[in-house]
């Protein structure tokens, strides 16, 4: 079992503990920052990563410690691409509900993916080899 | 996340400094809010300035501290937020959730006057 991040590269890995979601916040400013992007870029990608591990913490891997999530971060000169696999329960997001409906819009939950979608170029969300979510994110930077 | 509490005019100003991202955030906004509830301070100020930016998890916790505050019979406002905030508040129309101002001093003055 995994206690604690594993850092390779480009590549980050933590057990499914919600208070590592920082480590994970700073692993990706860091990296964004030896590229000289500008703040607001930054902050849109570390927000855009923070709530697809959240997503994989709490609703894939259901905070089961034996169960990890990995970002992979990928810095080509036109682009950020970001890929964090889960190992639990493969998400759907046509089971989210519209959180801008106003029947919603007091609901603590459910806003992360459209988050994403509006601050992310592309989002992918597909099924992980043996189980779990692959999602893939790309926010152009040139 | 860190959070400074005082209180200006009768209303509690609550200053969170850092990001608002989700794991132990996630409670102590929360229960700074029930304690000043619980002791009848029941209006209060959220000041953003030192807050660089929030996630979803984020938002979903002001909504929680609106909710508890109002449960009370008390307002809640938000002051000094950010650029970054304000786009995440109009994405999703929190806008129209929460009264934001410019400065607390104009926050804390609102307070009773709706």
């Amino acid at each position: 079992m995994l206690n604690k991040p594993e850092i390779q590269q480009n590549r980050i890995t933590i057990p499914s503990d919600p208070a590592l979601i920082r480590e994970v916040d700073e692993f990706v400013e860091s990296r964004l920052r030896e590229r000289n992007l500008a703040d607001t870029l930054i902050a849109d990608i570390a927000i855009c990563a923070t709530e697809i591990v959240n997503n994989g913490i709490n609703h894939g891997n259901k905070q089961d410690l034996n169960k990890t999530v990995t970002l992979e971060l990928k810095l080509d000169p036109e682009q950020v691409v970001i890929v964090v696999t889960d190992q639990g329960i493969s998400f759907d997001p046509r089971r989210v509900e519209d959180p801008v409906d106003p029947r919603n819009l007091l609901r603590e939950v459910g806003r992360g993916i459209f988050i994403v979608k509006h601050l992310m170029d592309t989002v992918e969300i597909g099924r992980a080899e043996g189980g779990g979510t692959v999602v893939t994110l790309t926010k152009k930077i040139a | 996340m860190k959070l400074n509490s005082r209180e200006q005019n009768g209303v509690i100003v609550l200053e969170p400094k850092g990001k608002i991202m989700g794991g132990p955030d996630a409670t102590v906004l929360k229960e700074a809010i029930r304690e000043h509830v619980n002791q009848n301070a029941k209006n209060v100020v959220i000041d953003l300035k030192e807050v660089d930016w929030m996630n979803s998890t984020g938002l979903g916790i002001m909504i929680s501290c609106l909710k508890t505050v109002r449960e009370a019979g008390g307002e809640m406002k938000l002051s000094n937020v950010t650029d970054k905030i304000k786009s995440l508040l109009t994405i999703t129309k929190l806008i129209t959730v929460f009264d934001a101002y410019n400065s607390t001093d104009e926050a804390v003055a609102s307070i009773g006057k709706q």
